[in-house]
């Protein structure tokens, strides 16, 4: 018999609940809330059978561009053929989680801004693009003994002594 | 000792998996947890309250709450260990107490919100059915009752709760099916059996009948009614009064206990990850500075 194609075919291992996890799932998941234009990691839990995504976004991050009453639209990149589509899926809340991708942008915002606000109570111009992580200092070594190494002669007889 | 085959092996361990900790403890039921907890998404942040009801021996509690990730937030509480301040004393966890801690948490939550005023709820307590009309300014507060593992059967006191509630002036979605009178045949509430279960009056025929048949039984068991002077017929009286009393001050004390002496630890305590790499570096110099007398011991 040839293998099938259906929609939820080869997802035997993803779609599964990882050990010890199985059976009801925490209700933290359904007390977050989701703003559009949040970003979202799509995660899907196999043990809710309702508004599944299918098994291509499994693992896609993407932003919320809807909210509904249980569900949550997400917009994810897909290659089709030569292109990108932006493809616009809604998704039960169970397979979904906030993303951490904008989480250090989001903290450095709020620094600079802090940052900028003192500066200007200050009077002072600064920076606060990120700089590249340059080469590292010099430094001397300590504690190193010189040892010159010279190739030696060669000698026939003493490397003939023995063989031959 | 002969040989027995061990049941629970190591296997056995390492593949089982725990449920959650409050259903171990069989506290919580997930189940219906999920379903009231749960808020549409396009109501963001808006919180679901729902009323707790819970019962044990000796007590009754009442909460308002909602959840959040951290855990449930408590709005207000009401307990029956409170209504001697208004004037209850004895039957803390009969039908009528219930409905009392469930007025009293309804006009708590209504004067905390400032919204006593408007919705003053049924002050005469009739035992029909009773909802809440929505007023002018503000719509009326909102909960859905949890009745936690009970039995949720016709004349229960989780629905004296409710019923408390109610009158409060609190909107609870419900139906009459569960109240204490509800005829199963005829599939209608009798408010004059509600009412009655409402002023305890199951309670005063109770003690009609011990009083005539077995009157050394009613000495022991209504001692403390007794002592405090509550015949079967002034019942409804008093519980008259105690509602009367609720609705003037519903108001929470705060109580005077002095916040607990601390006590010697006997347990290490946990060090933070800064102690803990502290240690190590200490641990490392100590080693190394020994770890050169050595060598300097050896050269010599």
């Amino acid at each position: 018999m040839p293998a099938g194609h259906g929609v939820r075919s080869r997802t035997r291992d993803s779609f599964s609940r990882p050990f010890r996890k199985k059976g009801y799932i925490p209700l933290s998941t359904y007390l977050r809330t989701y703003k559009i234009g949040d970003y979202v990691d799509v995660k899907v839990n196999g043990a809710v059978h309702k508004g599944m995504p299918h098994k291509f976004y499994h693992g896609r991050t993407g932003r919320v561009w809807n909210v509904t009453k249980r569900a949550i639209g997400v917009e994810v990149n897909k290659q089709v053929g030569n292109r990108i589509i932006r493809k616009r899926i809604h998704v039960r809340v169970e397979h979904v989680q906030p993303s951490r991708c904008t989480e250090e942008f989001k903290l450095r915002k709020v620094k600079n801004d802090q940052l900028k606000a003192e500066a200007k109570a200050k009077g002072e111009v600064i920076s606060t693009k990120r700089q590249p992580e340059g080469p590292k200092p010099g430094f001397m070594v300590e504690g190193a003994t010189l040892e010159t190494v010279t190739p030696i002669p060669y000698d026939v007889v003493n490397d003939l002594k023995g063989g031959y | 000792m002969p040989f027995v085959k061990a049941q629970k092996t190591n296997a056995y361990f390492k593949r089982f998996q725990v449920k959650f900790k409050r259903r171990r403890e069989g506290k919580t039921d997930y189940r219906a947890r999920n379903r009231l907890i749960n808020q549409d998404k396009n109501k963001y942040n808006t919180p679901k309250y729902r009323l707790v009801a819970r019962f044990t021996n000796k007590d009754i509690v009442a909460q308002i709450v909602h959840a959040s990730i951290s855990g449930d937030i408590v709005l207000a509480a009401a307990y029956a260990h409170e209504l001697p301040r208004y004037g209850l004393e004895v039957g803390l966890t009969n039908y009528a107490a219930a409905y009392c801690v469930g007025l009293l948490l309804a006009r708590r939550t209504l004067k905390q919100l400032e919204m006593d005023d408007e919705y003053q709820g049924n002050v005469e307590a009739t035992g029909e059915d009773f909802t809440v009309e929505p007023g002018e300014t503000r719509r009326p507060f909102r909960a859905l009752l949890d009745v936690g593992l009970v039995k949720t059967t016709t004349g229960n006191r989780v629905f004296g709760v409710l019923k408390g509630a109610l009158d409060g002036g609190i909107d609870i979605p419900h139906s009459e099916k569960r109240f204490a009178g509800f005829n199963k045949d005829s599939k209608q509430l009798d408010p004059e059996v509600h009412r009655k279960y409402i002023y305890g009056g199951h309670v005063a025929a109770y003690m009609r009948t011990l009083m005539e048949d077995e009157p050394e039984k009613y000495q022991s068991h209504f001692s403390e009614f007794i002592k405090r002077g509550f015949e079967p017929d002034n019942i409804e009286g008093m519980y008259k009064k105690v509602h009367a009393a609720i609705r003037a001050n519903p108001e929470a004390k705060k109580s005077e206990k002095a916040p607990p002496k601390e006590h010697k630890r006997y347990n290490l305590k946990k060090l933070s990850y800064e102690e803990r790499k502290a240690k190590l570096i200490d641990r490392l110099k100590a080693l190394n500075s020994v770890a050169g007398a050595d060598d300097s011991d050896e050269e010599d």
